[in-house]
């Protein structure tokens, strides 16, 4: 897994993941994203369009980030885990897009 | 009604059979310490090959130096002799000729040179240039000498004379005519015939002796530079023609010809070898002592490996319910297997709970995450719908009650569950999913996955509400619910996985319990990381 910050000011920021998410490497993102958060933006864009898979605790982190962040938006999730997004019907509260 | 043990792969701590463990440090020593003295031999016998092939050299040298100095004396007696029988024998010229060879002082070749008639010997000589010739006291010698010195027309060489100082002498009588005339000489030797090389010399190197003729002996002895003859030690020796006989020259080595670096060599590799030996030794120590250290880290990391996962399962089986309860009309049964990074415990879990005598509340959840802090929460989840069945509420309350006990704001966790309401009297079926995956109906060998009304995780938001969805149910209908590590793989769709599960369940034929044996070996792959929780009721009738 690895991730870039794709842009980042006052009101928003991208925030790229590639690869794979499950519990042995979210550790690892949510440090990375922390400081963003604590600047309390309004919009936090997380674009999985190269992750290749997120388990629940990957889930689990971007729900988090969705009670502290009014805009989160996982963009452009490859259809394998759009679908367990919807499964778990968490698919408007990701504000999956497109 | 069982909930079968998951797979117990612990591995076994295998006591390491050793013997003494520096074994290998002697076979380290005594390879080291072979190949060292191999080097040695070698090189000693290299070194000895390559100083005799120097002293041969050497000694070939010394014989060119002779050889090149043989034709003057021989020049200087047969150029004499030819002037004595031009002159007739004429003492005076011979006199003034022989001069140039003969006398005292450093810059002639003889100490004596005399004119001799060949047939007539015992007369003595006929004139004499220098010191009187030792020849002269030997009448008989002399005769044989020159009657050899005729015959041979080469220059004749008598051994060494006896005297005050001792002598060689020669004798030369011109070819071609049988005399009248004789020319002997006598040069001087030096006392004792010893000469200390001195350090200039291009051979002081090497300790020489020059014998005349063939046969070294104490008395054929001209000249050595060692203050002991015979010289000891490995000899080359080189036959050089001289007159009618032979000079004999013997060498041995005073120094290393090759210089001192081949000499020590054999003790170079000597301490070379030993110290390396000894650091491979304490190397070799090192590498056993560090290996030995490496593997009690492996065997007590197996150990604790064990009895954590040990410690996990153990844990994990004691929030699952012992036995499912059980109701006139249902039958009920559940697995749960554990994911091959079983050391942490999951956060799966199944419940069957009896409602009043006649329904049955079939839960199966799942918490996001791994570890205590998972099994806490869902063992919170697990006793909290027991608390609400008891109440008699029905799952879609169930839910939106439990969902004010967790929250992924400040926990960072949430968990899918999904509540089945059975009644088996009204033979229909409310089911209430919290973002869980939809559990498979069986009725007539065809399986249909129930189509719930998802509802937010349990966790996401407290004011979600859940709504449940009742389905009627055939007779003999079987229920599964499960959790996603039974249909997800890494890279394929839950789509795909939830198909597999359509299809190996859909034959009814089997038991229950059968039947989870069969779907749980069929779908879950080995090396499944995930762990699985599966849940199933039958309706008898």
């Amino acid at each position: 897994m690895t991730f870039e910050l794709v842009s980042a000011d006052e009101d928003a920021a991208v925030v790229k993941v590639t690869g794979e998410l499950d519990i042995t490497t979210i550790g690892d993102l949510e440090e990375a994203v922390q400081p963003i958060l604590e600047r309390g933006p309004q919009r936090l864009v997380i674009d999985v369009s190269s992750l290749r898979f997120a388990d629940s605790s990957a889930i689990a982190l971007w729900v988090k980030w969705s009670t502290i962040v009014r805009g989160l938006e996982i963009h452009d999730p490859q259809p394998l885990l759009r679908r367990v997004i919807d499964s778990m019907g968490l698919a408007q509260t990701l504000q999956v897009t497109p | 009604m069982t909930a079968s043990n998951g797979e117990k792969t612990v591995p076994a701590t295998t006591p390491h059979g050793r013997g003494w463990p520096y074994w290998s440090v002697v076979t380290v020593a005594v390879v080291g310490l072979l190949v060292t003295v191999g080097l040695i031999v070698v090189s000693t016998i290299l070194y000895h090959n390559n100083e005799n092939r120097l002293l041969n050299l050497r000694t070939r040298d010394i014989g060119s130096v002779l050889t090149a100095a043989v034709p003057t004396v021989q020049s200087s007696v047969a150029s004499t002799a030819t002037f004595a029988e031009a002159t007739n024998g004429n003492a005076r010229k011979f006199d003034e000729f022989a001069q140039q060879f003969a006398g005292q002082g450093a810059g002639h070749t003889f100490v004596s040179m005399s004119l001799w008639r060949v047939d007539n010997p015992g007369a003595g000589p006929t004139t004499v240039v220098g010191a009187q010739p030792e020849l002269a006291a030997s009448m008989g010698k002399a005769a044989a000498l020159f009657a050899r010195a005729a015959a041979s027309h080469k220059l004749t060489v008598l051994g060494l004379l006896d005297g005050p100082a001792p002598r060689i002498g020669y004798a030369y009588v011109e070819p071609g005519t049988n005399g009248p005339y004789a020319v002997y000489a006598e040069s001087l030797l030096p006392a004792k015939r010893y000469s200390a090389p001195s350090n200039d010399s291009s051979f002081n190197d090497i300790n020489y002796a020059l014998y005349l003729g063939k046969t070294p002996t104490a008395n054929t002895l001209l000249l050595t530079s060692a203050p002991r003859v015979p010289l000891p030690g490995h000899r080359a020796v080189v036959t050089i023609p001289f007159g009618d006989t032979f000079l004999t020259v013997r060498a041995t080595r005073r120094a290393s010809l090759a210089g001192s670096l081949p000499r020590d060599l054999p003790w170079v590799i000597g301490i070379v070898g030993v110290l390396l030996t000894i650091g491979a030794g304490a190397l070799t120590i090192r590498l056993i002592q560090r290996r030995r250290r490496t593997e009690q880290l492996a065997d007590e990391n197996r150990r604790l490996y064990a009895e954590q996962r040990g410690i996990a399962q153990t844990l994990q089986h004691a929030l699952l319910p012992a036995e499912l309860p059980q109701l006139h009309g249902l039958q009920a049964s559940a697995r749960y297997e554990a994911g091959v990074e079983g050391v942490e415990i999951g956060g799966d879990w199944y419940d069957a709970i009896a409602v009043g005598d006649k329904r049955l509340l079939l839960v199966v959840g799942d918490v996001s995450g791994r570890g205590l802090q998972a099994a806490t929460t869902m063992a919170a989840l697990r006793y909290g719908i027991h608390a609400y069945a008891a109440q008699g509420d029905e799952p879609g309350t169930i839910l939106t009650k439990l969902n004010k006990l967790v929250s992924v704001k400040s926990s960072g966790q949430l968990a899918t569950v999904l509540c089945a309401l059975v009644d088996p009297d009204a033979r229909e079926l409310t089911i209430t999913s919290a973002g869980h995956l939809p559990p498979l109906l069986i009725s007539d060998g065809r399986g249909e996955f129930v189509n719930t009304d998802v509802g937010l995780p349990i966790g996401v938001d407290r004011n979600a509400e859940y709504t449940s969805v009742t389905v009627p149910v055939a007779p003999g209908a079987t229920l599964l619910a499960f959790t996603d590590g039974l249909v997800e793989r890494r890279g394929e769709s839950i789509d795909v996985g939830l198909g597999r599960l359509r299809e190996h369940a859909a034959s009814n034929h089997a038991t229950l319990d059968e039947l989870l044996t069969r779907v749980v070996s069929n779908l879950r792959h080995d090396g499944a990381e995930d762990d699985t929780a599966i849940a199933g009721i039958r309706w008898l009738s």
